[in-house]
């Protein structure tokens, strides 16, 4: 079953079209990257999934029902971008309370430590640090024990050493079938949490599929060699290939192929091939090359 | 929602602007003016001043206690994003609001009771057993108004506005009600705009209680019509602060 699904669904403030015509299935038990650039539209796709918002027109489920019957029947946690805490509660009545809302929540005990918070469970909201915070939102995401976790850009304000034990925790939720999609701008976090990435940009989708095949899309992998006097003429046809770039006797092939490009420049071609250079393609290579503005 | 109620209750008794102006104040100037004047007898209510003053700082107590513990905090959390925190989970938006009025007439309670405790300690009032439970559910009731007051203006107004706001509306109200000075005192023209608050309405129910006669019913009218209209004024705002747009 989908865990989610969105039917051309669009978001529209005043004259911004902030959603433009998403279609999207991610199937129960994903772990699922959301990126994008700043006002791509991640948190008004997620504000919708909670019910927080309503699309202004097509149709969200979540599980099969309206994000509301799903919210309502404790199916969906989320973290939001932004969010303060009740300042006078302690970190551990605040969780107590969010998870005696849902009706099959996680033990106590395994909230404070999932969420790395044991140690500072007595302490007052109004006395946590903001990667602190960011932990006791993440808490309460968790709390209620639900089978869809929406994380919105969940390590803003965390250092290095607590953004590595957060993604630690959450993947240890998600291993037990629970389905997480995750909004971030980082594009290693993409790429080291997620099984599938699903890159958004004005309002629209513009790339889906694993870290790898993301790469591959953009045709930002390239061979180059000394060319010296040899013709360049037919190195365009060779596979993969998608542009030609010839400076100084150094002829540069921009490929989506890599191995494909390389294997029949020595098969195909009778090319004395000098000084040969790889350059892979990284995701923020190709983050940038699909959702600049065109 | 009971486990709300209490998180509610334990949020505001550890907010320290909620204990000085609604416990602090309201004891502490009984204490103060029943040494000065609790002898005196008043010529309207023919109440002794101990008694008098004694339902006067109960009812500015009661009414701080129903404005403070609704319009600032409920509109911080519109604005801080807690509100959000509770719309994604499965608690039903009904209950928010539901919640935030059963906590508000809750939070009345310290101050009538503690204001009735110094009386009777202090200055030894002495009510029967049936007055006093007239008494205290009277002015219990009594704060409806204000506590749905409260809520409409945390629904309607961001966190700075709504704070000078409540403040305005508290001591005006306090003032115009007679529960400062007696109304005895004020210009015609005030007097007849403090006739038509609720804050009147409820200071001069509790009096006519305290005195052992039944309240006019001009004044059970004005508060039932306060009630009424200001409790749908609530809904109101809240319905419109919690639209998903
Ligand atoms: N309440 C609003 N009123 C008007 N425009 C809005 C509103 N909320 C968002 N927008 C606009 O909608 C677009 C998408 O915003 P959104 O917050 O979904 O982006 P985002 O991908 O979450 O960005 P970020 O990475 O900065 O959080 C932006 O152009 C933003 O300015
Ligand atoms: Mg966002």
């Amino acid at each position: 079953m989908n865990a989610i699904a969105f039917t051309e669904v669009t978001k529209r403030y005043g004259d911004v079209l902030a959603v433009d015509g998403i279609d999207l299935e991610i199937p129960a038990g994903a772990t699922v990257a959301l990126l994008g650039p700043n006002g791509a539209g991640k948190s008004t796709s997620i504000n919708m999934l909670l019910g927080l918002l309503r699309p202004t027109s097509g149709e969200i489920r979540v599980f099969g029902e309206p994000p509301d019957r799903a919210v309502a029947a404790g199916d969906v946690g989320a973290m939001l971008q932004e969010g303060e805490l009740i300042p006078e509660l302690t970190v551990a009545e605040t969780v107590d309370f969010v998870r005696r809302l849902y009706p099959r929540p996680l033990p106590m005990e395994e909230i404070l430590r999932v969420a790395d918070l044991t140690d500072i469970a007595g302490r007052r909201a109004d006395r946590l640090s903001g990667g602190q915070t960011q932990r006791v939102r993440f808490a309460l995401a968790i709390a209620g024990g639900p089978r869809l976790l929406l994380l919105d850009e969940p390590t803003a304000a965390m250092d290095v050493e607590s953004r590595r034990t957060f993604w630690d925790n959450m993947r240890a939720y998600a291993a037990r079938g629970r389905t997480i999609l995750f909004a971030t701008h980082y594009l290693e976090e993409a790429d080291e949490n997620a099984d599938r990435v699903v890159v958004i940009a004005r309002g629209r989708v513009v790339a889906d599929g694993s870290a790898a095949e993301i790469k591959a899309s953009v045709a930002s992998q390239a061979v180059s060699f000394l060319l010296g006097e040899q013709p360049v003429a037919g190195l365009d046809a060779l596979p993969g290939t998608t542009g030609v770039e010839l400076q100084g006797g150094r002829v540069t092939l921009r490929t989506t192929d890599l191995d494909a490009t390389v294997a029949a420049l020595y098969r195909k071609t009778t090319l004395d091939i000098r000084d040969l250079q790889l350059h892979g393609a990284d995701l923020e290579d190709a983050f940038l090359a699909l959702t600049k503005e065109t | 929602m009971r486990h709300y109620i209490k998180v509610e209750l334990l949020r505001m008794l550890r907010n320290k602007r909620y204990v000085i102006f609604v416990v602090a104040f309201p004891v502490g100037f009984y204490l103060l003016y029943a040494n000065l004047w609790g002898a005196e007898a008043d010529q309207t209510t023919g109440l002794r001043g101990s008694v008098l003053l004694m339902v006067s700082m109960a009812a500015y107590g009661a009414l701080a206690a129903a404005m403070m513990s609704t319009a600032v905090p409920w509109s911080q959390e519109r604005h801080s994003g807690w509100l959000r925190q509770l719309q994604i989970t499965p608690l039903p938006g009904r209950a928010i609001i539901a919640t935030k009025l059963v906590s508000s007439l809750l939070l009345v309670l310290p101050s009538l009771l503690l204001v009735g405790l110094a009386a009777v300690l202090t200055q030894h009032v002495t009510l029967s057993p049936l007055r006093w439970v007239e008494l205290i559910l009277a002015m219990w009731a009594g704060t409806i108004p204000f506590a749905a007051l409260g809520l409409a203006i945390g629904s309607l107004l961001p966190p700075d506005t709504a704070q000078p706001v409540a403040m305005i509306g508290m001591f005006g109200l306090a003032l115009l009600g007679g529960l400062w000075f007696p109304e005895s005192i004020m210009p015609a023209a005030m007097r007849s705009i403090a006739h038509l608050t609720p804050s009147y309405d409820y200071a001069s129910i509790g009096w006519r209680i305290a005195a052992g006669q039944a309240p006019h019913a001009a004044d059970a009218a004005g508060i039932l019509v306060w009630g009424v209209a200001l409790v749908a004024l609530a809904l109101v705002a809240y319905r419109r602060a919690t639209a998903r747009t």
